[in-house]
């Protein structure tokens, strides 16, 4: 095994980790809105509400990420969807399109998070609120999700890392990822593997990283819930 | 001040309140006894639109409860509930769970809600708590916040749903000492609860439910000392 190729390649490796690490952040962001309508929909007392959350929220996880993104990226255009090149950005179509797949798909995910958060809350609470005259927006702005949050913001943390590991199909369509990045040194180098451990390295270091921080996050929520 | 007129409600299959009828007069404390699983609760919890009933009236200040939006949010502002468990809000100190509903339904003045709340935990005996978090007290302070909550928002009348039994023995007294001071202050009070003391000593009235039904209702003498029916009997040999 050799890892010279390491001294020629790290820059496209750097670029390549930024842009994943740009795609999930952007993903997440949007995800976390996109989520917060579907969970409030499902939780919703209008049935068609919940029953269109419910089969969205059904379809996008029984179904494979690459097909949702490869149906996007070829669909949108072909009927017509043309996104310039904005902020002077090469290929921002092309981003824009697999951000947008990797939203509608994490955003199915995120929603059971948020969902599962605001039900994980005592029924009590919901109870004193209202018998203390409140109305539900009230009660679910400073009452319900300020507690939710607390179980809300571990699972989204994690949710972040997976979108870092499952946004590498991303190379499929040329974004040019960190694992974009390293199949281009493969075919450079003719070196089988070596690229991909690179790769493998840098994933690592990304979700670890960001798990000890959630780790850390986590601490502090708990440590505040015990008030 | 509060009819309640041929009151019921299903769950399901479960015909849980049976045509109920009762009146509870400005000022008076009714105790709600009866064998669990009997519907007081939910007869509580219908009579501040926490559950919705089916058929029937209840008539809070001649106005009848019907189930918008609008008029629960009155009802329940009329009518203040203390919880078993008692429900304060963990993310909130002992002080903004009490003045929280004051100013943001009420609308009330911040300074103005916070004094009335710092009277409102002298008068429960919990002035050195206004700062504490619901986790930093013991069951007995935490109802006694819990009722420091609900009268907050100076409610006509207040109602409890076994305020006493989730607490520890030792602290059963500390809360129906404050729900006695309540009452000897003329507030309007329906209490259900196992404390037989409590509602000999306390309750203008009693009501004696089983099977969702009002089986027995009158004096604590009439009611305790004694009762008329078979079932009322059988309930008070159990827990005397
Ligand atoms: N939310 C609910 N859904 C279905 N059944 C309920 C609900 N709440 C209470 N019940 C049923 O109604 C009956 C009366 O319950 P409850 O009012 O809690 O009685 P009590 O307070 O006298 O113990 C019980 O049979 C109980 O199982
Ligand atoms: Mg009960």
């Amino acid at each position: 095994m050799s890892f010279e190729f390491i001294t020629e390649y790290w820059p496209l490796y750097l670029q390549g980790a930024g842009v994943t690490l740009l795609l999930a952040f952007f993903t997440v962001l949007l995800g976390f809105a996109f989520g917060i309508l579907i969970a409030f929909a499902k939780l919703s007392k209008r049935k068609i509400l919940s029953l269109l959350a419910t089969t969205y929220i059904e379809i996008i996880r029984g179904t494979p990420l690459l097909v949702q993104m490869l149906i996007i990226f070829y669909m949108l255009p072909a009927f017509g969807v043309q996104i310039p090149n904005l902020f002077g950005i090469a290929k921002f179509g092309d981003y824009s399109l697999v951000v947008l797949a990797l939203v509608i798909n994490s955003s199915a995910y995120i929603a059971e998070i948020i969902r599962g958060g605001i039900q994980a809350v005592d029924k009590g609470q919901t109870e004193a609120a209202l018998a203390l005259g409140m109305p539900k927006s009230l009660m679910m702005r400073k009452i319900i999700l300020p507690q939710a949050i607390k179980n809300i913001l571990p699972a989204l943390g994690n949710e972040f890392i997976v979108i870092i590991k499952e946004s590498a199909i991303v190379s499929v369509v040329g974004i040019m990822d960190l694992m974009f990045a390293a199949q281009q040194v493969r075919s450079a180098t003719y070196l089988a593997f070596e690229p991909l451990i690179m790769a493998a390295v840098m994933y690592f270091i990304m979700t670890f990283s960001l798990s000890k921080v959630m780790q850390y996050v986590e601490g502090r929520l708990a440590k505040d819930a015990t008030h | 001040m509060l009819h309640i007129k041929d009151l019921n409600k299903s769950f399901g299959k479960n015909h849980v309140l049976k045509n109920l009828n009762f009146s509870v007069a400005p000022g008076e404390v009714v105790a709600i006894i009866g064998p669990s699983g009997s519907g007081k609760s939910t007869a509580l919890r219908c009579l501040n639109g926490l559950e919705i009933h089916e058929s029937g009236t209840i008539t809070l200040d001649g106005e009848v409860l019907t189930h918008d939006e609008k008029s629960l949010q009155t009802a329940r502002m009329k009518m203040g509930m203390v919880f078993q468990n008692f429900h304060l809000f963990p993310h909130l100190t002992v002080l903004e769970n009490i003045m929280f509903s004051p100013i943001n339904v009420k609308k009330i003045a911040k300074a103005q809600a916070e004094q009335q709340a710092k009277e409102l935990l002298h008068r429960v005996g919990l002035a050195d708590k206004a700062q504490a978090y619901p986790s930093q007290l013991s069951g007995g302070q935490k109802q006694r916040v819990a009722i420091a909550r609900a009268l907050a928002m100076e409610p006509e009348a207040l109602l409890f749903d076994e305020p006493t039994s989730a607490l520890d023995p030792e602290m059963v007294n500390e809360v129906l000492q404050v729900m006695q001071e309540l009452a000897e202050q003329g507030m309007t009070m329906i209490v259900v609860t196992h404390e037989m003391g409590f509602a000999k000593e306390v309750a203008d009235r009693i009501i004696f439910m089983a099977d969702g039904e009002i089986v027995e209702m009158g004096t604590a003498q009439q009611i305790i000392e004694a009762p008329q029916t078979d079932r009322a009997k059988a309930f008070l040999a159990n827990v005397l």
